[in-house]
């Protein structure tokens, strides 16, 4: 038998990410964009305005703009956030749901527009790995709770990405497990 | 269609991907795209070659084709994988409005469901003895697996949902949260999803 399994590539999850707003200074002057998903614009030099990240990273690659970088991709307030994060049991909210696809799209196109790039660089990776490895941790605790159900506040989508299909598969083995040893104690107690 | 409906796509997409069993078919919003997408590359056609207006019209054209041909692709995996359920389940309904399947991925869940089966007689069972050709597509069928436990977000609180464990009759109740992401099992909360008080994510 065959069995499905439920997956989503990280590629995919960036291709939603790309929708989120980013604000960006165009170098140039240009009446209004009637995209199909809104309109965008208008474009006037120098004046900052927000686009879809999609729009701006391309903006940006053909050099017709600058990007004004997010305030939480500042190099002081991520080191205060990997803290609170080191210091915290349990998950803390962090200031964008795409915050690993956000720097990384940025640092490849345009790192010169970040200040303090490399380090941003590091303390966004250590925070993620610090968050992916608690994850770790409490999903073998998940499992040996024999829990139904559990509750994953505050983490974002690319890090409940990293734990397909592995996870939700373990739990639907554990149910049928769970499952088929029930029926067969009720067809014990219905022996004589 | 009104621009603020425009992440209704994307909604149904991660839903149909995610969901263990077919969802109620959104062919309206997908007709509507395709149609929003056929009049903007028209309207492309008469643009003069402004090289990067051009380009991002047509990006945007791409990132909503994409999402279209993968919730489409999605839909037809789910309906070969479960061709005979899905064809018995549709059967035994009346109202039209209910129907999970569009005509169109009727007609190809028949299809596929007879070209498997002439595929298995003409390979196999023909050159059997008499008496093993008997095909059963019952017993063939695959049901979806709806005790699959999937990701989802809470948009509108919900006190008191039923996760009834397996016969046990240690019935447990969660209260959902706004805001708040489960991992739980799909069918205690698949009318939710169809209410669109939680999404899968």
């Amino acid at each position: 038998m065959q069995f499905h399994q439920i997956i989503m590539d990280a590629t995919e999850i960036e291709f939603l990410a790309e929708k989120a707003p980013i604000t960006i200074v165009p170098n140039f002057t240009q009446e209004k964009l009637y995209l199909i998903s809104g309109d965008v614009g208008p474009f006037t030099a120098g004046i900052p305005m927000e686009v879809p990240m999609w729009l701006g990273m391309n903006l940006r690659q053909r050099g017709k703009c600058r990007l004004v970088i997010p305030d939480w991709m500042d190099a002081e307030k991520l080191a205060e956030k990997k803290e609170e994060e080191s210091q915290s049991k349990v998950f803390t909210e962090m200031p964008c749901e795409h915050y690993l696809v956000v720097a990384q799209l940025i640092l490849s196109t345009a790192p010169e527009d970040i200040p303090n790039s490399q380090q941003v660089k590091t303390l966004v990776k250590d925070i993620w790995d610090l968050r992916i490895s608690k994850l770790r941790s409490s999903v073998a605790e998940f499992i040996q709770s024999e829990g139904t159900h559990a509750k994953l506040d505050r983490l974002t989508l690319l890090e409940i990405n990293s734990i397909r299909p592995f996870l939700p598969h373990s739990f639907d083995q554990l149910h049928r497990l769970s499952k088929a040893a029930n029926s067969s104690n009720l067809s014990q107690t219905q022996d004589y | 269609m009104v621009k603020q409906d425009t992440h209704l796509p994307q909604k149904a997409w991660i839903t149909e991907r995610m969901s263990p069993t077919l969802e109620q078919n959104q062919s309206e919003l997908v007709d509507c795209m395709l149609d929003q997408i056929n009049q903007m590359a028209e309207n492309l056609k008469r643009l003069k070659k402004h090289d990067f207006r051009l380009a991002i019209h047509k990006m945007e054209i791409d990132r909503i084709r994409y999402i279209i041909s993968s919730y489409l692709r999605v839909r037809l995996e789910k309906i070969e994988r479960y061709a005979h359920y899905l064809l018995q389940k549709e059967a035994g309904i009346t109202d039209e409005s209910m129907a999970n399947l569009t005509p169109q991925e009727v007609t190809y869940a028949k299809d596929y469901a007879s070209n498997l089966e002439s595929h298995f007689q003409t390979l196999v069972l023909q050159h059997v003895p008499e008496n093993l050709r008997g095909f059963d597509p019952t017993k063939m069928s695959v049901k979806p697996n709806l005790d699959s436990y999937i990701f989802l977000r809470v948009k509108e609180e919900t006190q008191g949902v039923l996760i009834d464990d397996s016969g046990e009759g240690r019935d447990e109740e969660v209260d959902l949260e706004e805001g708040s992401q489960h991992l739980m099992r799909y069918k205690p909360i698949s009318h939710l999803v169809q209410s669109g008080a939680v999404t899968l994510i």
